[in-house]
């Protein structure tokens, strides 16, 4: 057997033993813990890039942790996919490399960013365990370990949320969302529970191949639905996401915002690969789609008015979320008709998920960004900025870079996929792209604020000390530009080899299955 | 070709768009060295106009901060703001309560 086939263990064991070397490590002084924090953060990211490469070319990858087969098969004849499994398609592949690389841009921008303050071997701890949590959501074939990644993720984030723990409110933020998220998670594991008792098995697959869409397996899809949307940080449910985005260091949120990705990777895994055609109406379908446009609208019109920019930014984290969850929502609308689905559903699918990863990309840029005006100016209240663009050139670059893509210019990324869910969109209700829209016109508005109060202007004297930051922040915050510039300027490729072999593994609900089970259950 | 994308009503090309923006730059540029030929740079002509009072030094006086950025649009949209606001009201126990009410709607949805 080759080692490439247990690429998807190594992809959540990796980051894992990085976190629990971490504290022993950091006795060895701070260059030790730095080198021990960067190599786990790049070992990491290029693992998850082999394990892309390996099942974009073999095909959906199952990991049977602790033996060679997902079964024990019993006297009696009875054979249950009892084992931990992780199963890896194109789709879960393309959000460990969207973890991995967020994780090393953190890692690189934490360097610096984090040096002056204490506690830092807990912070490389925390970091790797979410990045493992986080690993482990995208690739793991059964609901009970989604829910334990899940956790996973979450206690770490809720100790990266509080890790300034001398300012009050980085404190009620990090209670907010432990309070919120938990309540959440036990809804999954609620709803784990009702499908366990219902089918004996958590395997996903298994769950798919035998589904029966009676009242148990609807009040399981509500449950799921639901708290996986507020994981995501989903209108009426967002309202953990600025507090909590707003107070964690800005490297971890660049990693928080991939945590939401893994979220609504969950979501789409239950709806297309578990529940799929059997949900039978539109309902769940028209429900996501809702919850797009409320977090769209809300989430613009929130952040426009705020004058703290991390605030502002993570308002604009639900907005962008809204994008997915109506481009996603659709293609789920159109998933029972074929001829729907090759007029618009395609398209929007593959539009929602680019938009999950110029999303990825470009908003944990942003929040590096402000991160690096933090570290700068020493304030993240915009009323106190203002012509730092001559102080710091780099930054001012990169934060324009990803100001354009997330408001949708021409030529960047951010355009080419909200072009792909206004259109398809529109083919379900005009109104629909029209939310979108104004929304992206909104977005802009934004962040022409942004920009003009923080890097335009005259120099105030309260920030002529101001330099630009280190090249380890601005190295971190480059890596994710880079990616922001190659979907921007190979839209076609990025479509062809990224997207699409994602989005028809979130469809094809019979391959994720018989992936699996093979010759049946 | 690789840049272009078929979304399926229609096409999108990055760099026919690139070149687009190029041609309109340099049309633009040259209109702009088309202008007054009596402009000197570093001349008073560049000093900023500020109602005839002398500029303060500080930047932090002449700059309009962001919380008054977009005022017309706050206060035409008051009556939705205020609401938003009374949504986001900072009391953890309000966070749950909106997803209880989230797993009611769905439930009227789905279940009954």
């Amino acid at each position: 057997m080759s080692w490439t086939n247990h690429l998807p263990a190594l992809v959540v064991a990796v980051p894992l033993f990085g976190a629990f070397g971490a504290p022993l490590v950091s006795l060895g002084g701070r260059v030790a813990r730095n080198v021990w924090f960067l190599f786990f953060a790049a070992f990491s990211a290029f693992l998850s890039l082999l394990l892309w490469q390996h099942v974009v070319l073999s095909g959906t990858m199952v990991y049977v942790m602790g033996g060679s087969a997902w079964n024990i098969p019993l006297p009696s004849g009875m054979s249950l996919p009892v084992r931990i499994l992780l199963e890896v398609d194109s789709f879960g592949a393309l959000l460990a490399l969207i973890g991995g690389i967020c994780a090393f841009a953190g890692a690189l921008f934490s360097l610096k960013f984090m040096e002056k303050f204490t506690g830092l071997d807990k912070y490389t701890a925390l970091y790797l365990l979410l990045l493992s949590g986080m690993q482990g959501m995208v690739l793991t074939g059964d609901l009970f370990n989604l829910f334990v990644f899940i956790e996973i993720a979450s206690v770490a984030s809720f100790g990266l949320v509080v890790f300034w723990r001398d300012r009050p409110e980085a404190v009620e933020a990090g209670f907010k969302y432990m309070v919120v998220s938990t309540v959440g998670v036990m809804f999954i594991l609620l709803a784990v529970a009702f499908l366990y008792g219902r089918y004996n098995v958590v395997n996903m697959a298994a769950l798919g191949a035998n589904l029966q869409y009676g009242l148990p397996e609807k009040v399981a899809l509500i449950f799921l639905v639901v708290a996986l949307a507020m994981k995501c940080g989903s209108v009426p449910m967002h309202m953990w996401t600025p507090d909590a985005y707003a107070e964690a260091p800005a490297a971890v949120t660049c990693l928080l915002v991939a945590v939401s990705q893994a979220s609504l990777y969950a979501l789409f895994r239950i709806c297309f690969s578990v529940y799929g055609l059997s949900m039978g109406s539109s309902a769940v379908a028209w429900a996501i789609i809702v919850l797009g446009c409320l977090s769209m609208f809300v989430g613009v019109s929130m952040a426009v008015i705020q004058k703290e920019i991390k605030r502002l930014m993570a308002y604009h984290s639900v907005s962008q979320v809204g994008y997915i969850l109506l481009g996603l929502g659709v293609g789920l609308l159109a998933l029972g008709n074929p001829q729907e689905m090759n007029a618009y559903g395609m398209t929007a699918i593959k539009g929602g998920i680019y938009h999950l990863f110029n999303y990825a990309m470009y908003k944990p840029l942003l929040f590096l960004c402000a991160g690096a005006l933090f570290y700068a100016a020493k304030s993240r209240n915009l009323n106190s900025l203002g012509g730092l663009a001559r102080k710091m050139p780099y930054t001012t670059v990169l934060f324009l870079l990803a100001a354009a893509a997330i408001a949708g210019l021409p030529p960047f990324n951010g355009y080419v996929s909200k072009l792909l869910i206004y259109e398809s969109s529109f083919a379900v209700h005009p109104i629909l792209p029209v939310i979108a829209m104004v929304t992206s016109m909104l977005t802009l508005a934004s962040f022409v604020k942004v920009f003009q109060t923080a890097f335009l202007g005259p120099e105030k004297e309260a920030l002529s000390q101001v330099r630009e930051v280190p090249q380890s922040m601005i190295l971190g915050m480059g890596l994710l530009a880079l990616v922001i510039l190659g979907l921007s300027l190979f839209p076609s490729w990025s479509l062809d080899h990224l997207i699409t072999p994602a989005a028809e593994a979130l469809v094809d609900k019979a391959s994720y299955v018989g992936a699996v089970l093979g010759g049946g259950f | 070709m690789c840049t272009t994308v078929m979304t399926g009503y229609g096409f999108w090309n990055v760099f026919s768009w690139l070149t687009f923006f190029v041609l309109i730059t340099a049309l633009i540029l040259w209109f702009r060295s088309q202008g007054r030929s009596d402009y000197k740079e570093d001349s008073l002509q560049d000093e900023i106009f500020y109602g005839g009072n002398p500029v303060p030094s500080d930047g932090a006086e002449i700059t309009v901060p962001a919380s008054s950025a977009y005022w017309g649009f706050k206060k035409a949209l008051h009556g939705f703001y205020t609401l938003l606001d009374s949504w986001h009201s900072g009391i953890a126990t309000d966070y749950v309560a909106w997803f209880v009410f989230t797993v009611a709607i769905f439930a009227l949805l789905l279940v009954f």
